[in-house]
């Protein structure tokens, strides 16, 4: 079933080409030009996305209300405000903020992220390299042998992490703070302790590791 | 009208400090030639209410009740009953035991003396009786000389002396008592007193301006002050006050100033990036269409020109922000390297794309300065995006930190063709002068090395 999606924007190019777009790519889009009865719109929708300059109500009222009617339905505000104040603003309630004009694979690589993020793509487990990653029910498998992969609590915390994070590089200050929640102190091997744990069992070859990608003098990643 | 100006000039010139201290001033000159006279008048009028009291005091009264008395006695007396005066003067002996007592009789013989007294003459003629008397005015012992008979006629006299410590207070009222000095000095002190009280409450006016200046309201400005006299300070207030509402109106247009230039901006740089979102929107689904490879070619150079017209945007916008101080910084103590680290880290995969290799050679160390995170960001982002943009040719980033004129700088290498190649046109210059902003706001310098083989900035920490 493909998921349905509420979008909100006034301009008819942009909207019609972003609304063609994210139906190509397989989600059930509700395209409307003002935010008079968004909250009703937006009932059932998994995700909503904002123009900021609408006749009428004008995006951050609107953003907060659909926050308070449905705190859970994750919110993308798209604008071509770019302004640090804008987006503080837009992210006092949304999840996200994206400028235009945006490449149309960014948008939906966001929307895939927000969903996943908000347990609406979660049912669908994560394919990474040989890996299948069931992350609601904390499992990891070996997608060769079939085999379940046992991680400790802390690297399945720090896997996870960087699966939320596909694609991106993160520093060992930005993992160490995300996954233990206090500030890292500079010269502390622990994460890297962890993470050689964590590689030894889920790389094939941990001294050649394919799955987390070490980025030389920044951090690490993990790609699709 | 020129004589209410005179009046209400004469009015306040009786309201500044100048006029009370003038009053001071005069006050202290004519301190002395007043209070002494008042000093003076204040004694006699202290004296006459004193003086019962000091009489009471007097073990044998006044002198002149004394003399009262004396001439009392010689008027029953006569010369002639010489036992009779030697009765009287006996039993005045026993009433007054201080007292010197004689009598002279018609013939100028000396007669009783209680006590004998050595140097008295015993023979007296009408010389010497005058002479005596005239000597012993105002002089202690304190003398009475009264004539015997009830007219006191008759030649022969008698003699009462006692020592004026008797008669008298020992401190006589009068100048140079020091109960005078200490009235005199309670005047010097009332004085200084006035003076100090002066000086005090325009030392306490000043401070509690200083105070009101120092102090800051809400709105960051310093509250007015409440007026309570029209002198010079009170003016001074006065203006202070019109000062206070002055930048109060200044502070506001310049927020409905700044809010407007946000909104113009805001509205600009949506007015722009809407045109642009729809090309490149097109330039999308026109990629996905079967084109000749000169078509590609065209849609990839399109593509290339859109973002970089919306990166030209954005710093253009931005620089205008934050020449107008529109971007307060706000600096805190920072690990440099991490937040270089962080945005090295979002550039990474564009690097990754355009084929750029990238060599970091950054020490685990912190390095700490005081900076601003997003405007840090700001400059790294704005670095690495010429580097992506115009030096993608030498397939080379590296960052590291050296040694640089004796100072530890991060160092940010590529292989492209050097700063003079790509001209401002290509929108080098607007992103290097943001750069050159920030850094400058956050007292880093910096420095550029640039040649054909390439380009090195460093950034001095």
């Amino acid at each position: 079933m493909n998921i349905p999606l509420l979008y909100i924007e006034d301009d008819q190019e942009i909207g019609s080409f972003v609304c063609q777009h994210l139906k190509d790519q397989g989600y059930d889009v509700r395209w409307q030009k003002s935010g008079e009865g968004a909250v009703e719109a937006a009932a059932g929708c998994k995700l909503v996305i904002l123009d900021v300059m609408l006749p009428g109500l004008d995006g951050f009222t609107v953003g907060q209300r659909l926050k308070k009617s449905a705190p859970d339905t994750p919110i993308l505000m798209l604008s071509a405000r770019t302004s640090i104040d804008d987006k503080l603003q837009g992210l006092q309630f949304a999840d996200d903020y994206l400028t235009k004009p945006f490449h149309p694979d960014e948008l939906t690589a966001r929307v895939e992220v927000l969903l996943r993020r908000s347990g609406s793509r979660s049912a669908e487990p994560l394919v990474v390299k040989h890996l299948l990653v069931h992350e609601e029910q904390n499992r990891v498998e070996n997608r060769d042998t079939g085999e379940e992969i046992t991680l400790t609590g802390k690297q399945f915390h720090i896997f996870s992490y960087m699966l939320r994070h596909m694609g991106q590089i993160l520093t060992k200050e930005q993992i160490y703070e995300a996954v233990w929640g206090e500030a890292f102190i500079e010269g502390d091997k622990t994460l890297m302790v962890h993470i050689r744990y964590l590689r030894e069992k889920i790389e094939r070859n941990p001294a050649a590791p394919e799955v987390i990608e070490t980025v030389r003098g920044i951090g690490y990643r993990v790609r699709q | 009208m020129k004589k209410v100006k005179q009046r209400s000039r004469a009015m306040r010139f009786r309201q500044t400090l100048l006029s009370r201290y003038l009053l001071i001033i005069l006050f202290a000159f004519l301190f002395i030639p007043i209070v002494f006279p008042i000093a003076s008048i204040l004694y006699v009028v202290i004296q006459e209410n004193t003086k019962a009291s000091d009489e009471n005091f007097l073990k044998y009264g006044s002198s002149n009740e004394l003399a009262a008395m004396w001439h009392e006695q010689a008027s029953q007396l006569q010369e002639n009953d010489a036992a009779l005066i030697d009765r009287t003067l006996q039993q005045l002996k026993q009433t007054y035991p201080e007292a010197s007592l004689f009598w002279v009789d018609s013939a100028g013989q000396t007669r009783l003396q209680l006590p004998p007294q050595k140097q008295l003459q015993l023979q007296w003629n009408a010389a010497d009786a005058i002479q005596f008397m005239k000597a012993s005015i105002n002089q202690d012992p304190f003398t009475v000389v009264s004539f015997f008979g009830p007219d006191h006629s008759e030649t022969g006299f008698m003699v009462l002396q006692l020592p004026r410590s008797i008669i008298q207070m020992e401190r006589p009222l009068g100048t140079g008592t020091p109960l005078y000095i200490a009235f005199l000095i309670m005047m010097f002190a009332f004085f200084f007193l006035v003076s100090l009280l002066f000086f005090r409450s325009i030392r306490k006016r000043l401070l509690s301006m200083q105070a009101a200046m120092s102090l800051h309201g809400d709105n960051g400005l310093p509250q007015p002050i409440i007026l309570k006299k029209h002198d010079e300070i009170g003016q001074l207030e006065m203006a202070f006050n019109d000062m206070v509402v002055q930048l109060q109106e200044s502070k506001e247009r310049e927020y409905e100033e700044e809010q407007l230039r946000k909104q113009l901006i805001s509205s600009l740089s949506h007015d722009l990036r809407t045109p642009l979102t729809v090309m490149s929107g097109h330039l999308y689904s026109l990629k996905k269409e079967t084109l000749s490879p000169s078509g590609q070619a065209s849609v990839k150079q399109l593509g290339q020109k859109i973002a970089s017209i919306d990166s030209l945007i954005e710093n253009l916008l931005s620089y205008t922000l934050m020449t107008s101080g529109r971007y307060p910084l706000s600096l805190t103590e920072q690990d440099v390297l991490r937040i270089l680290r962080e945005s090295a880290a979002s550039w990474y995969p564009l690097w990754e794309q355009a084929g750029i290799a990238a060599e970091i050679e950054l020490p685990d160390e912190p390095m700490l300065h005081a900076v601003d995170k997003a405007a840090l960001r700001r400059v790294f982002d704005n670095l690495f995006q010429n580097v992506t943009r115009h030096a993608a040719s030498g397939a080379f980033i590296g960052l590291s930190v050296e040694l640089f004129q004796q100072r530890t700088a991060i160092v940010i290498r590529d292989h492209g063709r050097g700063l003079e190649a790509e001209s401002a046109s290509k929108g080098y210059g607007i992103g290097l002068a943001i750069v050159d902003y920030l850094l400058k706001e956050m007292k880093l310098d910096w420095h550029t090395e640039s040649s054909s083989e390439g380009t090195s900035i460093f950034i001095i920490v």
